[in-house]
Order: structure tokens, then C-alpha cells, then sequence
């Protein structure tokens, strides 16, 4: 779930602006020129990839995939999401416009620890691999429920309730989002492992800008 | 809940909630068709630019971006339910004047309706009550009053988060995506973000008609979305091959952006010029803004 305009306070929504600026610059230094149109491929794909809604009950649910944009992007994995979720206030006003940086942070944060989580315990054995990316992949949907609790409850003691519900909400993802993970991992360890060996931050090359 | 006002509500209104409920289902599901017509699964909107030429269309990117962020900003910050429903009413304007279609604003409504939707479910029932607050008691449960304040602060939050979406199609649809990207990269925004967008977006596309064809290849060989083991591997699997295809796809399109001639930053789409009439429309866009905040302030 993004962050509507008008829910954060706007100290909090231009904070989460500046803060948002700051790791994309950081991230950019780690992109090189030959990696920029690969990352912005990839974020495409993971944009599609959230689009596909999961029937849970009466309702469906939509995947998140912070921890498997950390495991196959790394340091670039911020400004991927970044992108990603500027296009999908563009295209589809999920996620409000000043609240954009809010949710860069929501998603993005856990992205970065996700990919580093993975990468210290990831193993060699296919069996660790599944288990390691399920684990990220519900890290990373924790994390940004996490998140988007606290920067709900920024806005004072009238959000509590919805930072509980939304902490709630995401509870069926989280076990979603771990199986597919999971899935995901093993079947790129059979089909690609050079995918999973390091992330695009981790290669060299020149760097862009 | 000593000094708030309780009022008791007779159980038979209770009915209303369920006839509520029908109606905004009824809402949803038509503005669902009225956005994406038959195509739900993994529906993609088109960018419009439109080809009215209206004053969003001739303003500067860059003084339109930076003015009506400005002014969006200024909407969030409203505090009040009167303020935000003059700044709705504005909105709507300017998406008459700049010739926006019915489809990109039911789309936009669809976008934002299920967050504001749980404020406005939630935030009567969890708003904890003060002094002064009027409280409905619903059939005698006491611990589910339904507080009036938290209802319009939910109410005020809808409203101006509204508004500001709605602006978004004035904002972003009333000039092309790469013109719009050089407006921000002009204005100090990290080129590889504009560069990242414009990419991203090309690609949105090719990805979307891939997983589509490889979704129609696995229903065809029995997969449907199900939550069971089975089809969540198969689903874990489809996310797994388009990412390959992806990575894969990269190499070849680093090659063509190279082979045309790309070196690491994107050619400039139009010259831009500010006009004096760019800067008329960014005063009056920001008095506008200041003047919402003045009356939510001092005056409501």
C-alpha cells in the first residue's frame, strides 16, 4: 500500500523528499553508464511484476517485491524503486505526489537491507537459497509495513489506528511474498545463478555522470 | 468518555452500513470500467498529452512543474474540511480547462480510493475521543463509538489528497513524458533519474506484452491464480522467467542506445523559453496556494 498525498505531515513528506535524494545520489555513484539502461530495464520488469494480483479471499492482493529487488539490483535497487514508483503515481496515482519521497523511503530502505541480508547468508547449497530468499522476501514486506506504520503514526495519535491495521493488513503478504520469494530464488538459482551471485551495484565499470 | 457528546443510534440504522458498503462497491466497480474498459489483467494506461491547447499545455515545464508542486504541497498541508473542498473545486477547474478525459480521472479516483477508503473506514471507530468530540454509539457498543472527528479528519485527508491527485493530470498529462523529464532535470533533479524514467517507461510496455503472452501460455497449460502451493511455484517461476528475459533484454538494448549514439546522457526533446505569461500563471497558481493556506489558518 503507497502513502496518498495529504496523510503525511508536510515536514515528514518533504523530510521523506530530501532523504530520498540523498540515497538516489547515493545509489547513482555505484550505477555505471553501461549499467543505467539495464537497472531501468529491470525496474520495468518489476513494476509488471507487481502488477499481478493474487486472489486471498474475497479480495486480492498485489506483490510488493522489495526483497527481490534488493537481491537482483543491490545498491541500485533504491533508485530502481524510486523510478518505479514514480511511474506508478504517473500512470496510476498509487502513492501520492508529495508524498513520493515517503515512499521511496518505504520501499526502497528495506530493498537495500534485503539485498545486503541475502547476499551475507545466501550460501551455496540450492536448498539455503530458496530458504534465504524466502526469508528476504518477507524482510522485505515487513519492513516496509514497518515503515509505513511509522510514518503514519508521524501524524499524531489519530493514526495509530490505521498504522496497527496497515501492520496487520500486510501480515498475508508477508507469507505470500515469502513463498513466491522463495520460488523465485530457486528457479533463477536453476536457470541463471549468475543472477544471484552479485548484484548490479557490485559490478564494476565506469561510473555514471 | 466523560466530556465528550454520546449519541445513541437506534439498531435498525445499522442496515444502513451493509447499503453503504453496496453503494461504493457498485462505485468502484464503475469506475473500474469507466479506467481500464474489459482489460484487467496487468492494464497499463497510456501517457495522453491530449491535443487541446489549453493553458496547461502552453505553460513552461519547468515553471509548471516547480509552481504546481508548490501548490500541491501547500494542499496537503490544509488542515481544515472547508479549505480543502475549495481546493477540490479548483482542481476540477483545471482539469475542464486543460480538457483532461473521463477515463484518466476515474483512473486516478480508482488509484487513491482503496488508502482513503481505509481512513474512512477506520478512522471514525480508532480516533481516540476528546474533550468536546461527538460520539455515535451504535446499538449500545459502547467501545466502537464512531467519533464525528475522526470523521472529518479522514473526510479532510480525502478531500485534499483528491485534490492533489486530481492536479496530478494537469501537472503531468499536458506534456510529453520526455519534455516533462527535461522541466525536472532542468530544474536540478538528478539526470539519472529523467534518464531512468523515460527508459523504464519504454520498457513498462515490452515487459507488460511478455508477461501477458507467457501468463496466456501458462493458462493455457491449466494454471490458474490460486492460493495453493502448485500455483504459487508456478507464479514464483513466471516472475523468475521475466527477469531473465529482462536482464537478457539489457545487454541488447545497451548495445542499440550505444549504436545510436548514446554516451551517457539523452538528447534535449524542444528548447525551452519562459514567456511572461508562464510566470502571470506561476503568480497566480501560488497566491492561490497561499491564500488556501491564509483561509485554512485564520479563516475557518
Amino acid at each position: 500500500m503507497h502513502i496518498s498525498d495529504g496523510v503525511l505531515p508536510t515536514a515528514v513528506a518533504l523530510t521523506g523528499y530530501v532523504a530520498s535524494l540523498a540515497l538516489t545520489a547515493w545509489s547513482a555513484r555505484r550505477i555505471s553508464t553501461e549499467q543505467l539502461p539495464k537497472v531501468a530495464v529491470v525496474s520495468a520488469a518489476f513494476f509488471v511484476a507487481a502488477l499481478i494480483h493474487i486472489p486471498l479471499g474475497l479480495t486480492s492482493v498485489h506483490l510488493l517485491l522489495p526483497g527481490l529487488a534488493g537481491i537482483l539490483l543491490g545498491s541500485a535497487a533504491f533508485p530502481a524503486i524510486a523510478v518505479a514508483l514514480l511511474l506508478q503515481c504517473i500512470l496510476f496515482q498509487f502513492g501520492g505526489l508529495t508524498a513520493l519521497g515517503a515512499n521511496a523511503l518505504m520501499m526502497g530502505i528495506p530493498a537495500l537491507l534485503c539485498g545486503w541480508f541475502f547476499h551475507a547468508c545466501k550460501g551455496r547449497s540450492r536448498s539455503r537459497l530458496t530458504i534465504c530468499g524466502g526469508l528476504t522476501g518477507a524482510l522485505g514486506v515487513i519492513l516496509a509495513a514497518g515503515i509505513l506504520a511509522a510514518l503514519l503514526a508521524f501524524g499524531g495519535e489519530e493514526f495509530f489506528g490505521a498504522a496497527k491495521l496497515v501492520l496487520l493488513a500486510h501480515l498475508p503478504v508477508v507469507c505470500l511474498e515469502a513463498l513466491i520469494s522463495g520460488f523465485t530464488v530457486a528457479f533463477l538459482h536453476q536457470v541463471k545463478p549468475e543472477l544471484l551471485s552479485s548484484p548490479f551495484g557490485a559490478q564494476s565499470g565506469p561510473i555514471h555522470g | 468518555m466523560a466530556d465528550t457528546v454520546a449519541m445513541e443510534i437506534p439498531p435498525w440504522r445499522l442496515l444502513l452500513v451493509p447499503l453503504l458498503l453496496l453503494v461504493l462497491a457498485v462505485m468502484v466497480t464503475g469506475l473500474r470500467r469507466q479506467a481500464q474498459g474489459d482489460e484487467n489483467d496487468l492494464f497499463l494506461p497510456a501517457m495522453e498529452t491530449g491535443t487541446k491547447a489549453s493553458p496547461f499545455h502552453r505553460w513552461d515545464v519547468r515553471c509548471k512543474l516547480l509552481t504546481l508542486l508548490t501548490y500541491a504541497f501547500c494542499v496537503a498541508s490544509l488542515r481544515n474540511l472547508p479549505p480543502a473542498l475549495l481546493a477540490g473545486m479548483v482542481s476540477l477547474l483545471a482539469l475542464f480547462v486543460a480538457g483532461i478525459s473521463w477515463q484518466r480521472i476515474a483512473l486516478r479516483l480508482l488509484g487513491v480510493g482503496g488508502f482513503f477508503g481505509m481512513l474512512l473506514v477506520v478512522m471514525p471507530f480508532s480516533v481516540p475521543p476528546h474533550p468536546g468530540d461527538r460520539l455515535l454509539i451504535l446499538a449500545g457498543l459502547e467501545n466502537w463509538a464512531f467519533n464525528l472527528r475522526g470523521l472529518n479528519l479522514a473526510l479532510t485527508i480525502a478531500v485534499k489528497g483528491l485534490a492533489v491527485a486530481l492536479l496530478s493530470e494537469p501537472l503531468l498529462a499536458t506534456a510529453p513524458l520526455p519534455v516533462t523529464l527535461q522541466g525536472l532535470r532542468r530544474l536540478g533533479a538528478p539526470e539519472i533519474v529523467g534518464q531512468m524514467v523515460l527508459l523504464s517507461h519504454r520498457y513498462l510496455h515490452v515487459a507488460r506484452q511478455e508477461a501477458r503472452r507467457m501468463l496466456n501460455g501458462m493458462r493455457v497449460r491449466g494454471f490458474r491464480r490460486r492460493m495453493c502451493l502448485v500455483d504459487l511455484r508456478a507464479l514464483g517461476n513466471f516472475i523468475g522467467m521475466l527477469f531473465v528475459h529482462s536482464f537478457e533484454r539489457t545487454e541488447r538494448v545497451f548495445s542499440a542506445m550505444q549504436a545510436r549514439g548514446y554516451r551517457g546522457s539523452l538528447p534535449e526533446p524542444v528548447a525551452l523559453r519562459i514567456m511572461p505569461a508562464d510566470l502571470w500563471l506561476s503568480g497566480f497558481w501560488t497566491t492561490l496556494g497561499v491564500l488556501l493556506l491564509i483561509f485554512d489558518r485564520f479563516g475557518s
